[in-house]
């Protein structure tokens, strides 16, 4: 039987590679759709939920005062605090673009083990003033090495003499999990806070704490004494874990899972006609040979099987070469999309989902042709003439 | 001599449930891509369509939207009474007013976080924005009281803007007022005095000026003017350009969505298509060697084969097309990467994703179909009779 499957499939051969190859492009592209939202989702599922973010629950435009990074380690629960400042500097022109934070060097390694840094060193990065520590894939692109120096242009916080801020490159980090990307470039608070306060602007304020909680500790009520701390001001806080933090910045981005759930959808409808058209087509053409099996004695139910299994074998052909397609393609598709889209991933999930949208895409598109053929009779069958 | 239309137009009727198929086939590609250019001329169209050219606005020299902008309030006040282009009212005051801008966090009506825009503006404001706003609920806010007023677009999606509703600035509770519509961008902000706000959201001062030019003023000549200015140094755009520039990121976004998509499920429907066709050619071998054997040229043979393949395309585009038609007008929300506020907008079906949705479509038939037309032109009438 599977050789008939076989024979039949590359009797028309162009007809097979272009129903194959229809596969071939669909399933690809429903593995970067979804692998769009997994992604999204990705830094969600990483988060730890010992580590808190605190922000003011104005604005994330809005800075907290220096002051309040006291009050909070005095609170029941707290470990460790750790000042985070988004810098917004541009390297060489403002196209080249990364994320910069000033961060509390020693007790930001501490809060995150999964930096772990694979060239240069934490002792290097942590005894240089203008050290900083930068991401694997941004250090690739800019052929960085250890010992390098960066200067970077300030586009928030400039000097009052407009000259570059510098930098010297003392580590190189990976991530074991995606809370941050590898195109970050981290560095010293106290050099950002030395620098500043020598400027007019004066002494800087602070983004985010990330606060790590001591184990065991109940997140909940450390949040609650931590925003009731600045409940009358100056600034009010809004205290969440970095799981919560994570899902919230995606709830802001909009619907996007719902747009690409409808792409998906379209896409998967107009494959799925596509198969249904081929299969009726190459049933068609087998009227006759169906006529003559049939009077050899071949069951309705083993013609069922037969254009069943037609259809199973093109799709799972063009399912499976498009989702390895998907998987061979991830590198360049995560470089192309570089910063603005970090992380890009195809989970497991999506892979498995697609090879189930295969199977299930054969079954129904054989099952119309293939009932049809079961029911033929075969007097009917011979007659016909195509 | 060509070979009459009709003959296509049988031949796509007999072979229906084919011909159904690939159609239904096109018309769900073109019409997924024809989604999301709706959804991108809704976001642009909202911002460019509602931009004014006799406003204009300025911003602090290097910034590029109103968030990275600031004036002092001594700067803005001297901007509005020393520009001499600012057009005047009838007491002789600048028609001007400063306006203080913020992404403050939000609770959407869902429960997720979400960001919008907060305005503080001067009475003046209402002044310019004369005959573009109008409060359909309650009323507008006092100067100088802790109220506030909301853009309708807010009221059923975000949490505590009904009329009644408090708002909660940093530590100053404020008032929902009023209800007030607008065509314009600004549909999705809330709205209350300047000074007021300033002052609860801690804010050193205004984020822009808005004004009104004298006539026959040439905004050109006074942004250049003023870019170089060793007084009031001012970036000026009129707020058309404003607001045009505010689009680009998630419009390239969606184009580049739309273009990416296109292109891949493009590939997937030409190969659907010219299956259909092949497999008309294959049933029609017979017909076509009885065409040729009565003296049709083969190239009538190659254009009537292309008319049907175009033909296929035009009605997927239009069944593409009338899948996407009911999405015109659906209100959706997404995030400006811009002003990094989300902002509400409608999906728009414009003639000018008509005409694209079409032309998709008649390349994807032309495409589809050229392979076969080429194999039918090129049968010899011999072999194309013994075929049955």
């Amino acid at each position: 039987m599977l050789r008939l499957v076989v024979r039949n499939l590359t009797k028309h051969k162009l007809r097979s590679l272009l129903t194959v190859g229809s596969l071939v492009v669909a399933l690809f592209l429903l593995c970067i759709l979804r692998t769009l939202v997994t992604t999204l989702e990705a830094g969600t599922q990483a988060a730890k939920s010992n580590r808190l973010w605190v922000q003011s629950a104005v604005s994330l435009f809005v800075d907290l005062p220096l002051a309040y990074e006291a009050k909070i380690d005095a609170v029941e629960g707290v470990e460790k605090t750790c000042k985070v400042q988004w810098f917004g500097a541009y390297y060489q022109n403002e196209d080249s673009f990364f994320g910069q934070f000033a961060v509390d060097g020693d007790t930001f390694l501490d809060i995150y083990p999964e930096v772990v840094i694979v060239a240069g060193s934490r002792a290097g990065f942590l005894a240089n003033r203008i050290g900083c520590l930068v991401g694997k894939a941004l250090a690739k692109k800019y052929k960085w090495e250890i010992g390098d120096r960066i200067p970077l242009i300030a586009a928030l916080f400039q000097k009052d003499d407009g000259s570059a801020w510098d930098f010297e490159l003392e580590g190189i980090y990976e991530v074991t999990e995606p809370v941050w990307d590898d195109r970050t470039f981290f560095f010293h608070w106290d050099y950002f806070e030395k620098t500043m306060e020598a400027t007019t602007t004066g002494q800087p304020d602070v983004g985010t704490f990330v606060v790590q909680t001591r184990q065991g500790a109940d997140q909940v009520p450390v949040m609650a004494a931590i925003d009731q701390l600045f409940e009358h001001g100056p600034q009010r806080v809004q205290s969440t874990t970095e799981a919560d933090f994570q899902a919230q910045f995606v709830s802001m981005m909009g619907n996007i899972p719902f747009f690409v759930a409808a792409i998906g959808g379209g896409v998967l409808l107009a494959i799925f006609l596509a198969c249904v058209n081929t299969m009726i087509m190459a049933a068609r053409e087998q009227t006759r040979d169906i006529g003559i099996m049939k009077a050899l004695g071949f069951t309705d139910r083993s013609m069922f099987r037969l254009l069943t299994l037609q259809s199973m074998t093109l799709c799972v052909t063009g399912g499976l070469l498009g989702i390895g397609l998907a998987l061979l393609a991830e590198p360049w598709i995560a470089h192309g999309m570089g910063s603005f889209f970090p992380g890009f991933a195809i989970t497991a999930g999506t892979r498995d989902l697609g090879i189930a949208l295969t199977l299930g895409i054969g079954v129904l598109a054989g099952i119309v042709p293939a009932w049809q053929a079961s029911r033929l009779r075969c007097v009917e069958a011979l007659r016909s003439m195509e | 001599m060509l070979v009459p239309f009709s003959y296509n137009l049988r031949s796509l009727f007999v072979r229906r449930a084919s011909t159904l198929l690939t159609v239904f086939a096109i018309g769900a590609t073109v019409a997924v891509v024809a989604g999301v250019l709706a959804l991108q001329q809704g976001f642009a169209l909202l911002y460019t369509e509602s931009g004014r050219e006799d406003l204009v606005v300025f911003l602090r020299p290097g910034s590029t939207n109103e968030g990275d902008s600031i004036f002092s309030r001594d700067r803005g006040l001297k901007l509005m009474k020393t520009v001499p282009e600012i057009a005047m009212d009838e007491g002789q005051q600048p028609l001007a007013s400063l306006e203080c801008y913020l992404a403050v966090r939000r609770f959407k009506m869902t429960g997720g976080e979400t960001n919008v825009a907060i305005r503080g503006v001067q009475p003046m404001t209402f002044t310019l924005r004369e005959g573009e706003l109008e409060i359909v609920e309650g009323r507008n806010f006092q100067p100088g009281a802790d109220e506030v007023i909301v853009g309708r677009k807010l009221v059923d999606r975000i949490q505590d803007c009904h009329i009644g509703d408090v708002i909660q600035l940093n530590t100053t509770p404020f008032k929902v007022v009023g209800v007030f519509a607008t065509d314009a961008s600004f549909d999705s902000e809330i709205w209350g005095d300047l000074d007021r706000m300033l002052q609860a959201l801690k804010r050193y001062g205004p984020n822009r000026v808005l004004a009104k030019l004298v006539p026959g003023t040439d905004p050109e000549a006074l942004a250049e003017r003023l870019l170089s200015d060793r007084e009031v140094p001012a970036k000026v755009l009129t707020e058309r350009e404003y607001l045009s520039s505010q689009t680009k990121q998630l419009s390239k976004i969606l184009v580049f969505l739309g273009a990416f998509l296109g292109v891949i499920m493009g590939i997937a429907a030409v190969f659907t298509a010219t299956n259909t066709m092949l497999s008309a050619l294959a049933a029609r071998s017979h017909e076509i060697g009885i065409l040729l054997a009565t003296g049709f040229r083969p190239v009538p043979i190659f254009l009537s084969f292309m008319l049907e393949a175009l033909l296929l395309g035009l009605l997927g585009g239009g069944v593409g097309i009338l899948m996407t038609l009911p999405i015109n007008g659906i209100e959706t929300g997404a995030m400006n990467f811009n002003t990094f506020t989300e902002v509400a907008f409608a999906f728009r079906i414009t003639p000018q994703v008509l005409v694209r949705a079409i032309l998709f479509a008649l390349t994807l038939g032309l495409l589809g179909g050229a392979l076969p037309a080429w194999r039918a032109a090129r049968l010899s009438p011999t072999e194309a009779l013994r075929r049955t």
